[in-house]
């Protein structure tokens, strides 16, 4: 293990700004289930590791009116697994933190940890994308630097292993906004008797696998069973993890076999997968038409009130 | 960029408070085993996988093999060696012992953490939430239907089931 001298700052401003100084040679540490390996194997040389574990108010899970939630950033994957609330409204996304790394792994790992570490193949980012949901971000005052925005969770991607983000910016917490209404022209009726349903679906070899597909749907059903609204994230088929185009065509439709026929195809369509040592891009397009339908089947099952 | 210093450290360990002088890049299990004379988390894969390292951290298993001891400063700690003593035995030690659940005995201080922490969470947890909340312990001897059985003992014992 290569040296490095360690900080552990009170506040967001002091570790920006100890990033700012030096950010070629300096890393964040959240988890560190993915650092600790980085500056092992890949990471290149580094001066500098900033713990951003001492900093207060960027943990914890809280419900926002209207039904969104709000993640801090340092949130563990055994918190999301474990939050009753977040399990009976975001099945998805406690499903994929359920199955990132073994129980020790996730009692150490964290929601922002596995977003900025920027896999395709990071399970928690999938639902999210389905979510709609957003990234917060400082800068924490470091001169020339944004104070704090806010952005899509796509834009937080620039490839494999990349984020958008300023080298002194951190990952803050991540915004889910409330399930769609869906109900168009006519809300406050359809409000009443829509329902919503989010799923993950994840395919790998064993447990402790990384997925060689994953994917995440939500989606809402109007009085009459059919798509009032519908989005599909893919994972690991692709440099980042990306959205399944055109599910708007489908509204108006019930979930039945001839539906998921089609998501199947379009989830093929969308995915631009490699060949690596875990799967051949073959595969894994027809296995990212498999997931979809079954995240799709399975967030529409208790929506229509049956037992997943 | 000042070369690396070394930072002061302390921690509860098994109830003891533990201080030392570590490189930063030190790792909590080297810090335990070398630092501490506390061998009974092992060195297996050092990636996070294998589970061997495991010990609790506020109470929760974690692989100390990707946790810097500096991030560990002012937590409490508990290894295997703090878990029971060989006169009092805790209920998961007796239960591996009377199911003959450890084989080469490598993995068997994460397993018996990870199996403590599920036990004091969960008074009746069934064959699939054991096998869930062990998924982090790999045991090379495969010797896996023993380990469940040991842990369902091992929840009877502790909370009176027989």
């Amino acid at each position: 293990m290569q040296n490095f001298s360690y900080h552990a700052p009170a506040t967001l401003g002091e570790a920006c700004a100890l990033m700012a100084e030096a950010p070629d040679r300096s890393r964040f540490l959240a988890g560190g289930s993915d650092l600790h390996l980085a500056l092992e194997h890949h990471a290149g040389p580094v001066d500098t590791v900033i713990d951003l574990k001492r900093i207060a108010g960027l943990e914890g899970i809280e419900e926002t009116p209207g039904g969104g939630w709000r993640i801090g950033a340092l949130t563990r994957m055994a918190a999301l697994e474990r939050h009753q609330g977040l399990r009976a409204a975001l099945p998805a996304l406690c499903a994929a933190a359920a199955v990132v790394g073994g129980p020790p792994i996730r009692n150490r790992a964290t929601l922002g940890g596995n977003l900025c570490n920027a896999s395709p193949a990071a399970d928690t980012a999938t639902p999210l994308l389905a979510f709609g949901a957003q990234v917060e971000v400082s800068g924490g005052g470091v001169p020339g630097s944004n104070a704090s925005r806010t952005l899509a969770l796509e834009a937080l991607w620039a490839g494999p292993r990349s984020t958008t983000l300023r080298p002194e910016e951190v990952l803050t917490a991540v915004v889910i906004p409330p399930p769609p209404t869906g109900g168009g022209a006519n809300e406050s009726t359809a409000n009443e008797s829509t329902a919503h349903g989010n799923a993950f679906a994840r395919l790998t070899r064993s447990a402790m696998d990384i997925a060689l597909v994953n994917a995440a749907a939500s989606l809402t059903l109007d009085g009459s069973g059919r798509l009032a609204s519908l989005t599909v994230a893919l994972g690991a088929v692709g440099a980042t993890v990306l959205s399944v185009p055109g599910t708007d065509a489908l509204l108006g439709r019930p979930v039945d076999e001839a539906l998921l026929e089609d998501i199947g195809k379009m989830a093929e369509t969308a995915a631009q997968p490699i060949t690596d040592v875990r799967a051949s891009a073959e595969y894994r397009r027809e296995m990212a038409g498999v997931m979809a339908m079954r995240a799709v089947g399975w967030a529409a099952a208790p929506a229509k009130g049956d037992t997943p | 960029m000042s070369a690396p210093r070394k930072i002061p450290l302390s921690m509860t360990v098994n109830g003891a408070l533990r201080e030392a002088l570590v490189e930063p890049r030190t790792s909590l299990l080297t810090f335990l085993r070398e630092h501490c004379a506390l061998p009974g988390a092992k060195r297996g894969c050092e990636e996070g996988e294998c589970g061997a390292c495991v010990v609790l951290l506020e109470g929760q298993p974690v692989t100390t093999c990707l946790i810097f001891a500096v991030e560990a400063e002012g937590h409490k700690l508990t290894t295997i060696e703090g878990l029971g003593q060989p006169a009092h035995l805790a209920p998961i030690q007796q239960a591996f012992l009377e199911t003959a659940a450890s084989q080469c005995g490598f993995c068997i201080p994460g397993m018996l953490l990870s199996a403590h922490a599920l036990l004091k969470a969960e008074s009746q947890p069934d064959e699939a939430r054991i096998r869930q909340a062990l998924s982090g312990n790999l045991c090379r001897c495969t010797g896996y239907d023993r380990i469940v059985k040991a842990v369902k003992l091992a929840a009877d014992l502790q909370y009176g089931h027989r």
